[in-house]
């Protein structure tokens, strides 16, 4: 298993006691994981109603399989936003629309007003990690924060991404591994 | 040293952004390289992060007590916002028993059937018969492609194999079995086409297969290797 965080090992604590039914354990993952799968799902949604039916949609989901996660394959952190990803991807495809928050240059904009030191979300976050993970994003090379978040938040496939980036697939692919590589690299130095 | 190639289709991967066969491709390449991985995890770990970047939102209370509620029902067990409730409740209690009742009845008519549908099976083999069909891998020819028709019960199969030119000098095709019960893909020889690129083959697993979850051809040292070290040129689910 890789290193783990203080606060990883807590989380595989808790989803270890889901597994095996345990309520209260539930409550507590719901309590520390609702708040950023909740806004993932909203951004990624533009939709609080469907935002809510996603999540609870994922929330089922963690208590019914929590036996199959696999502490080797990802923290529990990154399962539950995988998961939350899969289910808002496969709501926005059930409704064939594409997803009005990110174009590339609206996305540059969003993410220029979250970098800077004094942006409102920031505030609002109060939330060093969250701080530190956008301010890491922002520092990759614009293109290649363009390729991961247009992979990541939108329902797009890498076709579509090439073709609404103007670049050959093979740049394409090549952004989004270097960008993600570059992004866990930074956060774990 | 994992190739350029193989490291994006992670990325993609780890995006959920594969194509199914290209999923399956990676997937039987992922079964057998430790290194691969864990590259994988750490571009899941980057995606989740990922997450963290969006404006923090506050979920609705609402919610919080509509997840607890169904969870609390799925565990078979009262809320305390259950307990709080007055008698009047047993009303919606008492149609879910009903219900209840009702998928038990239709669950014990379910096993029946399968259990006949089982008895029908076990006396015709080929009524388990399993087809999978194979296209080709990002590495494979284009326009070559097989049919796998697998019978679990008897551990055998039947492929066949069409514009699949001959593989270079001193290497042979092998066909693998991807088992979700087996670590590494499961042998199931080496297969040979005709100077059409064509072959039909029957073959048999070199371990007992209890659960396939796919077929892949690859390109291997002549004769063919215990574990799979090539290529993937034809891979494909049921």
């Amino acid at each position: 298993m890789a290193f783990e965080t203080p606060q990883q090992v807590s989380d595989r604590e808790m989803i270890v006691k889901v597994a095996r039914g345990e309520t209260a354990a539930f409550r507590a993952l719901y309590d520390r994981l609702s708040g950023p799968l909740y806004s993932l799902a909203l951004k990624m949604l533009n939709d609080a109603g469907e935002a809510e039916d996603a999540l609870q949609d994922v929330f089922v989901q963690i208590w019914s399989r929590a036996k199959t996660y696999d502490p080797d394959q990802s923290s529990v952190f990154t399962w539950t936003v995988l998961l939350t990803r899969s289910r808002v991807v496969d709501r926005l495809r059930a409704r064939e629309r594409r997803l009005r928050v990110v174009t590339a240059e609206e996305q540059g904009r969003k993410v220029g007003d979250a970098s800077t030191a004094a942006s409102a979300a920031d505030i609002v976050d109060k939330n060093e990690e969250v701080v530190r993970v956008r301010s890491k994003l922002n520092e990759l090379p614009s293109e290649q924060r363009e390729a991961i978040e247009l992979a990541f938040f939108t329902d797009l496939s890498h076709h579509e991404i090439a073709a609404r980036i103007g670049q050959p697939l093979g740049t394409v692919k090549a952004r989004i591994r270097r960008g993600l590589l570059k992004l866990r690299e930074r956060l774990t130095t | 040293m994992i190739p350029e190639e193989q490291q994006d289709q992670a990325g993609l991967y780890a995006l959920g952004l594969l194509e199914p066969d290209q999923t399956a491709a990676f997937e039987l390449a992922l079964s057998g390289n430790a290194e691969l991985r864990a590259l994988l995890r750490e571009l899941r770990e980057a995606t989740g992060e990922l997450a963290l970047t969006v404006p923090a939102q506050t979920p609705p209370e609402s919610l919080r007590r509509r997840v607890l509620s169904e969870i609390a029902l799925r565990a078979q067990e009262p809320t305390p916002m259950a307990q709080e409730r007055s008698s009047r409740v047993w009303v919606p209690w008492a149609i879910a028993a009903a219900l209840l009742v009702f998928c038990g009845l239709l669950a014990i008519d379910r096993v029946r059937l399968q259990q006949k549908l089982t008895e029908v099976r076990a006396e015709d083999p080929l009524m388990q018969t399993v087809f999978f069909t194979l296209a080709p891998s990002e590495a494979g020819p284009a326009g070559a492609k097989a049919t796998v028709a697998w019978l679990p019960g008897l551990q055998t199969g039947v492929i066949r194999i069409t514009n699949l030119p001959a593989p270079a000098s001193g290497r042979d095709y092998q066909l693998w079995a991807v088992d979700a019960v087996h670590k590494d893909p499961i042998s199931a020889g080496v297969v040979r086409v005709d100077k059409n690129g064509v072959a039909q083959i029957r073959f048999k697993t070199v371990e007992m297969a209890q659960n396939v979850k796919a077929f892949a051809v690859s390109v291997e040292r002549e004769g063919g290797v215990p574990k799979k070290e090539g290529p993937i040129v034809l891979v494909g689910t049921a």
